[in-house]
């Protein structure tokens, strides 16, 4: 038998740590759903089980139950799709009675999506989800519109830093600040982030665009505009991941486009402490169960111990 | 209810009818045992980035025994297309059995009216309630004979099939609703499924409004997962606020409940 080449064996022979920090909580892997794009039931469980995942996470919930926008809330469109949703919601009552203990029962991490219309209800919002001690992490969707101003609250420097204040300032819960990347330079908005006090960030949210049904000459979504996702949007937002790498310290969970591990490790390469799958969900179920298991190989292929090695590795120095 | 599953699939056979409609039987055991009236599958048969996202089909027929599942697809767009120039053999990724079966079959007499595609959706229902016994008169109809679909599934599982067709070239000339009416005035009907056109839906939903029949509709919707994870689906409720989902609530829904576009 040929000699081994044990720098090679001893690397491939643990299997590497997928294990990562954001914001004090342990995440067993790198990889989670995007808010909005992935449901935890029994169809999903019969997939894989969501047990599996680094955390979980709900569709947004606003205090009030809403409805959603007009059909059609959806349009593919080259490598992408476009949804103006609306973001349909049983409101936080329900959430908190039938959805957020089915969460917690998993095991991952828990992070617990939310957005306000105003100052009063996010802060409402926040101190409740902390009241029912089943939440891990908060997560603050801060591209939802703002209703006196009619703009998201993420979409200013002065509104974002208002807002993600004055949660941080309610709760003990590490906050999640999401970012919309439909702004001048979201590195700035990521410092603002930082300032105010989120313990992370989430980046990136749709970028806002529009299609037209040239059937019906009419825009194809019932809202008019929507937000794109899909892979026609990652190297915008591996670019976003980067800037904000450069100028903050807190950990990045990165997403758009992720559609399995190369994609992944492109944004842990950015800088990305833990990455997102959105809309790829919809196209193959399996897209986050995968994504886990090609981080684990690609660590160990290219001799790796832990994917912490790697986080923000693309920078040069 | 039969949890659907993600597999990649087989292509056992490509026929195209009529014209512009291609049959594709697709091998999947467990989609094929697991099936039932009314539900779907959502179908991918590329890995490009244009079109990305899976199509919705009807399961036309599924044969357990078999392990092959049969879709009647219309040639829109871009998706479409690519599945109806697939190769036998080809592979292609489904999921499924997605959206709820139909498992009340306490009529005495259902009518089936479609239109187009709208045949595919239905097939399989007749096949269920035949086997049960139970009948069925079917309403076929078309812009004009050489685009009559799934003529000859629904002349299997039917005690009776009525052509309409809008030009005449065969069957009654005129409008399905009409062999509808004459149905339910001569006692032969209490239920009606619909699908794949407006002005069936329509009628059907002011038929069961006045009381005089079940009316169920098998709903369409621009669909991004047909599993609930996108919202994208969305069917206004009658009489309440807010939505359902045509892939978790659907496909088919009781006529009265939804509202029916103009
Ligand atoms: C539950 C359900 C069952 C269906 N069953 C059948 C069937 O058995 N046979 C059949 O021929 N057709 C069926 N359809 C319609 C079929 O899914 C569309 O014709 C098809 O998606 C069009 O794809 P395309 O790429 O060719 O068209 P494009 O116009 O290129 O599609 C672009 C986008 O619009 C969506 N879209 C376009 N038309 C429709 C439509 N009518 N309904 C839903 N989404 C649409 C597509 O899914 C895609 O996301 C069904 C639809 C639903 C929701
Ligand atoms: C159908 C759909 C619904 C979404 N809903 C939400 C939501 O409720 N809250 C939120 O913060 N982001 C929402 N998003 C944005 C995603 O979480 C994610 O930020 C974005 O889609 C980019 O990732 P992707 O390209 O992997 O989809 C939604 C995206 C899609 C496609
Ligand atoms: S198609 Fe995605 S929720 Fe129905």
């Amino acid at each position: 038998m040929r000699m081994q080449d044990f720098s090679r064996d001893r690397l491939t022979s643990v299997s590497p740590d997928l294990s990562v920090d954001i914001a004090g909580v342990r995440f067993p892997n790198p990889v989670m759903p995007a808010s909005g794009a992935y449901e935890v039931d029994e169809i999903h469980d019969n997939f894989f089980s969501p047990s599996e995942l680094g955390a979980v996470i709900n569709k947004t919930i606003f205090l009030h139950p809403r409805p959603g926008n007009p059909p059609p809330r959806i349009w593919e469109t080259p490598c992408g799709m476009l949804n103006a949703i609306g973001i349909p919601s049983d409101g936080a009552e329900v959430f908190i009675r039938d959805k957020l203990p089915a969460l917690r029962r998993l095991g991952p991490p828990v992070v617990v999506s939310i957005a306000g219309e105003t100052m009063e209800e996010w802060i409402e919002l926040a101190e409740r989800i902390e009241a029912t001690g089943m939440a891990d992490l908060l997560e603050l969707n801060l591209s939802c519109p703002n209703l006196s101003e009619g703009i998201p609250w993420s979409t200013e420097e002065k509104t974002l830093e208002r807002v993600v204040s004055a949660v941080v300032s309610r709760v003990k819960l590490p906050v999640i600040a999401k970012l919309s990347p439909v702004v001048t330079d979201i590195a700035d908005m990521a410092r603002t982030a930082e300032r105010a006090g989120a313990a992370a960030l989430s980046m990136i949210n749709t970028y806002k665009g529009m299609a037209i049904d040239i059937k019906k000459k009419r825009p194809a979504l019932g809202n008019i505009t929507g937000g794109l996702s899909g892979p026609a949007i990652r190297p915008l937002a591996v670019w976003a991941v980067y800037s904000a790498h450069e100028v903050v310290k807190i950990p990045i969970i990165g997403m758009g486009g992720i559609d399995g591990p190369a994609a992944a490790i492109e944004f842990l390469l950015a800088g990305a402490s833990a990455v997102a799958v959105g809309m790829y969900n919809f196209i193959d179920p399996f897209t986050m169960k995968r994504t886990i298991e090609g981080i684990r190989t690609y660590l160990a292929e290219e001799g790796y111990s832990s994917v912490r090695e790697i986080i923000g590795l693309a920078h040069v120095k | 209810m039969a949890v659907p599953v993600y597999r990649k699939a087989t292509l056992v056979s490509r026929k195209e009818s009529p014209r512009g409609y291609v049959h594709l039987v697709i091998r999947e055991e467990q989609i094929a045992r697991t099936a039932g009236p009314g539900q779907f599958v959502m179908v991918r048969g590329w890995h490009t980035g244009d079109p990305i996202l899976p199509r919705p089909f009807d399961i036309v027929l599924a044969d357990p025994l078999k392990g092959v599942f049969r879709l009647c697809i219309k040639v829109e767009g871009k998706g479409t297309r690519l599945l109806s120039t697939l190769k036998k053999g080809s592979s292609l990724y489904v999921t499924g059995p997605l959206g709820k079966s139909i498992t009340e079959f306490d009529s005495a007499g259902t009518a089936l009216l479609v239109r187009g595609a709208g045949a595919a959706a239905v097939v399989f229902l007749a096949e269920t309630l035949s086997k049960l016994k139970k009948p069925v008169y079917t309403v076929l109809s078309a812009s004009t004979k050489s685009r009559l679909v799934c003529r000859a599934l629904l002349e299997e599982f039917s005690n009776d099939v009525f052509i309409a067709t809008d030009d005449g070239t065969e069957g009654y000339h005129g409008n399905g609703t009409d062999i509808l009416d004459q149905l339910i005035r001569e006692g032969k009907v209490d239920t009606v499924y619909t699908c794949g056109s407006h002005r069936f839906a329509r009628h059907v939903k002011a038929l069961d409004l006045a009381g005089k029949v079940k009316g169920y509709l098998f709903l369409e919707g621009n669909m991004g997962c047909g599993m609930g994870d996108c919202h994208g689906c969305a069917v206004k409720k009658d009489g309440q606020d807010g939505y359902f989902l045509v892939c978790m609530d659907g496909p088919v829904f009781r006529s009265r409940s939804v509202v029916v576009e103009p």
